[in-house]
């Protein structure tokens, strides 16, 4: 599984707005189409979302044929947080996890409950260790993939404990293998995501472990299917956790982990400011800063089908009115769990940022400042890269010519 | 090895003139991103160099401000023309200002320059004659 946020060439007008939100400059024009440089990619989707013409999708697989081949004996669906929010009020749970079954799953397994231990975890890391602050969440994979790049001095500020999706899909497959006896690849855990981020999350984790995802599923590409299959009837099922629920929601994490002193942040440039913060230390004070690069949390990823104000009007709905239709899971074994060690995890040696060398950092800045001495400083963009210096980077690169720049083509004509 | 220069980036300070005060040390600091150097560094040299520049243009009768960059440190260093500092105890004490009426009204002389450019630095050095003061102030590079 290759994921990758793909690009219809026929829809895109080359028109530059991608590139100049891209929060890492990751992407270039080539030829007047739009070209993400994947190494630098977050996966973070403000191209996705954007983009005038949607010429982005999120790479889909072929949902049905997928799932007639595959060799899986049991195919089990997590729901992600925001994905009731998707639907109508007064819609009930019963009736969404029954129809995300009838796509071809044997059971489903809710993250609000995987969510639910991973706040308590959060709690007792927070209580545990007092001399890192803020914690920061590292839930969000496009967040840590941005600190990773642009603040690699506060990678010892993450928090370091797996995130829902992970847990919920560790969860998931254990029972599986012990209510049907089967071993472990016989068995395919497909997630529901909200965002091209979690794609990333599973094929190219950042951490010392294996994600038991098998398959990310966009959201939005089977939502139809979902929409239509949804019936009136009266079935039960296993409702979701509240408190995990809220996860969906920026600030729901916190919440449901019991914190008081935290800050939410959400939005790219929102989360650049509040990291720009810690960095310069005046955020030593706070114990928990959840970072999510979407508008108002998960339920503002690209991959969502309705407006990230009106899903979380709607998950809120789903709490406040929920009465006894709720179900934690596992919690009572949570404390063996936490022993265990199974919420933590480390960096891998590669995960690593690359350690910042004085000289050679003297000596590219000075070639590519002689570059950039010779671009007219407009940052205009017609070159295919965001700014003057970027451009000039790119040629210091080999990864572009000088006289892409058409000011200075002109010029020496 | 280590205390090898490896580059000196310099800025001309002209007395009394404060249109262009701010633009040197605004270099600096936009150069030390450009490069990648972490932010909190950043914070501290654009600081100290922002009240260094802004000390030679309303105190000195104008000089030279540099960037020195070492393999693990960041030196800042301004050397003016005069007319010196009489009491450097003095000048480094919170509060202490000889500034002019109408450049308090600029919104500089609440004598804080000084204080925070040491407070700010791991090495701070001043030496002061009528001829001229010499100021160096070095911060280390974080380890990452
Ligand atoms: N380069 C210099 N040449 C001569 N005198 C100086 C120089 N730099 C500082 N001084 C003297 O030291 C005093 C204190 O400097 P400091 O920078 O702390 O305060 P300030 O410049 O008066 O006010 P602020 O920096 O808060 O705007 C100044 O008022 C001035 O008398
Ligand atoms: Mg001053």
């Amino acid at each position: 599984m290759n994921f990758s946020i793909m690009l219809d060439k026929e829809k895109c007008k080359g028109c530059t707005n991608c590139m100049r939100r891209c929060p890492t400059q990751a992407i270039r024009l080539i030829d007047e189409k739009a070209f993400i440089n994947n190494s630098k990619c977050i996966h973070c989707g403000e191209c996705i979302k954007i983009c005038p013409y949607d010429a982005y999708t999120p790479e889909s697989i072929e949902w049905n044929e997928e799932m007639n081949y595959s060799p899986y004996k049991c195919k089990i669906a997590i729901i992600s947080t925001p994905t009731y929010g998707q639907f109508p009020k007064g819609t009930s749970i019963c009736n969404v996890q029954n129809s995300i079954k009838k796509l071809g799953f044997d059971f489903v397994y809710d993250a609000s409950w995987s969510a639910e231990l991973v706040s308590k975890a959060i709690n007792r890391k927070i209580n545990e260790v007092k001399d890192i602050r803020p914690f920061i969440s590292t839930n969000c994979p496009a967040t840590v993939r941005l600190i990773k790049s642009r603040y690699p001095s506060l990678m010892d500020n993450l928090i370091y404990i797996k995130e829902p999706m992970v847990i919920g899909a560790m969860l998931a497959r254990e029972r599986a293998k012990s209510i049907f006896n089967l071993k472990d690849e016989e068995i395919g855990v497909f997630y529901i995501s909200p965002c091209p981020a979690k794609l990333l999350a599973v094929t190219d984790p950042i951490g010392d472990y294996h994600s038991s995802v098998d398959w990310v599923i966009p959201l939005n590409t089977i939502f139809g299917d979902l929409y239509r299959e949804i019936k009136k009837d009266d079935i039960s099922c296993s409702y979701p956790a509240l408190n995990g629920l809220r996860w969906g929601v920026a600030g729901g994490q916190s919440e449901s982990a019991n914190l008081t002193n935290y800050i939410s942040v959400h939005g790219m440039e929102n989360i650049i400011h509040i990291l720009d913060e810690i960095e310069n230390g005046n955020l030593n004070n706070v114990d928990y800063v959840e970072a999510l690069a979407c508008v108002e949390g998960c339920v503002g990823g690209s991959f969502n089908v309705v407006n990230p104000y009106i899903a979380k009007n709607n998950i809120e709905y789903i709490i406040k009115n929920a009465g006894d239709n709720f179900n934690i899971e596992d919690l009572d074994k949570f404390d063996e769990m936490y022993d265990s060690g199974i919420f933590k995890f480390k960096l891998k040696a590669e995960d690593n940022p690359i350690k910042f060398n004085m000289k050679e950092a003297v000596i590219k800045n000075e070639k590519i400042m002689e570059i950039n001495a010779l671009l007219p400083g407009l940052d205009c963009g017609s070159c295919g890269a965001p700014t003057c210096y970027a451009h000039a980077e790119d040629v210091y690169n080999n990864q572009a010519e000088l006289y892409d720049c058409i000011v200075l083509r002109a010029k020496n004509k | 090895m280590t205390d090898k220069l490896l580059i000196r980036y310099s800025y001309n300070i002209a007395a009394n003139d404060f249109i262009a005060a701010g633009k040197g040390s605004s270099s600096i600091k936009n150069t030390l991103k450009s490069m990648g150097i972490d932010a909190s560094t950043i914070r501290r040299i654009a600081i100290i160099s922002y009240e260094a520049e802004i000390n030679l243009v309303i105190h000195s009768y104008g000089g030279m401000l540099h960037c020195d960059l070492y393999e693990n440190k960041i030196d800042i260093i301004t050397e003016d023309k005069g007319p010196g500092i009489e009491n450097i105890d003095l000048a480094l004490t919170e509060g202490y200002s000889t500034a002019t009426e109408s450049v308090r009204e600029l919104g500089f002389g609440a004598g804080m320059g000084l204080p925070n450019m040491k407070k700010y630095s791991d090495d701070f050095d001043i030496a002061s004659s009528r001829e001229g003061t010499f100021i160096k102030i070095t911060v280390l590079l974080q380890e990452v």
